[in-house]
């Protein structure tokens, strides 16, 4: 499941090893992984600078859009735009994983085999 | 409708745009299908959704049958998760029962416009601004949220979301300001309306 967001504190420059942590991505010889899957790192300078990595530039990698708010030193990173565009221009769902206010976590793909009416709200 | 279609292989799941848990939990209650709370927006991002509420028709193999789809004109939604009208409750079932959305591909793919730069650096700004305001830190939050609305003016996850965030009455001044700027634009909404 890597539909998820991420909130970075004190970047775009975080210690390599915060990584997983911040991302849920290592950098490994393969090139950036998570789970079973590694993405090519073209250019490892471009992405490092000593034990510090540029999660902008992992972002970039990852087809993800980032913002770094310079003030705050807090940087954003949305979804992966392949999942998006998948489901906007393909039609194929993508999966996502949220909690109820229990905080039990459900996922779309946990009831794939059934019709889904997916109903967004708000109370705004 | 779980009641009357979940039988029948539907299964409804409801995700509110929303930070507000205590509001999402108390509409949730009575309800026997999972409602889950989206704070950050990430179902925004996912599907395209720029406005509430909205439905969107997954099959058993996960493509969409029909995308984001709002209700018409003036028809409010009875119940965040009801649709009022009987036609939609029509289109459900016909979609339920016989496998039959009513949707083309091509309609279907045309329905929702993808994400341009600003939209994708608006819900990122909204993101931000919502984890500073969580922080204290009004002044790196109010910049963030004029920075998302400029940015994606007509999305109202971020224009009408923010107003409780920023200490306004989403149903005050501001949301009718907020409808009169939307109705002068046409309305726009990311994808299917009508029946």
């Amino acid at each position: 499941m890597t539909n998820d967001l991420a909130l970075i504190d004190d970047g775009p420059l975080i210690n390599t090893d915060a990584l997983p942590e911040s991302l849920g991505w290592a950098l490994k010889d393969e090139g950036l992984c998570r789970d079973d899957r590694c993405v090519l790192v073209p250019d490892r300078d471009a992405l490092t600078s000593g034990d510090m990595i540029d999660v902008t530039a992992v972002a970039a990698l990852l087809d993800r859009p980032a913002l770094v708010d310079e003030t705050s030193g807090l940087v954003a990173v949305g979804a992966e735009r392949g999942q998006r565009r998948a489901g906007i221009n393909q039609l194929q769902a993508p999966d996502f994983s949220l909690p109820n206010a229990a905080g039990e976590l459900t996922s779309l793909s946990e009831y794939r085999g059934r019709k889904r009416l997916l109903v967004a709200f708000a109370t705004w | 409708m779980q009641n009357e279609l979940g039988a029948d292989n539907l299964q409804i799941i409801a995700v509110a745009i929303d930070e507000d848990v205590e509001k999402v939990k108390a509409a949730a209650e009575g309800i026997n299908y999972p409602v889950l709370i989206d704070a950050q927006h990430l179902l925004s991002e996912l599907y395209g959704i720029s406005n509430v509420p909205t439905v969107v028709m997954i099959d058993e193999n996960d493509r969409i049958a029909r995308p984001n789809w709002s209700a018409s004109g003036n028809d409010a939604f009875r119940e965040f998760s009801g649709i009022d009208s009987d036609r939609q409750h029509d289109r459900i079932r016909r979609w339920v029962r016989e496998g039959d959305a009513g949707t083309t591909e091509d309609e279907a793919r045309a329905a929702v416009p993808d994400y341009s730069a600003d939209d994708e650096a608006a819900q990122l700004h909204f993101r931000v601004a919502a984890e500073l305001r969580r922080r204290g830190d009004d002044e790196g939050a109010a910049r963030n949220f004029d920075r998302a609305a400029e940015l994606a003016p007509h999305d109202w996850t971020i224009r009408r979301a923010m107003l409780p965030l920023r200490g306004e009455d989403p149903f005050g001044q501001g949301f009718f300001d907020l409808y009169g700027e939307h109705q002068a634009a046409g309305s726009p909404y990311r994808g299917l309306h009508g029946y």
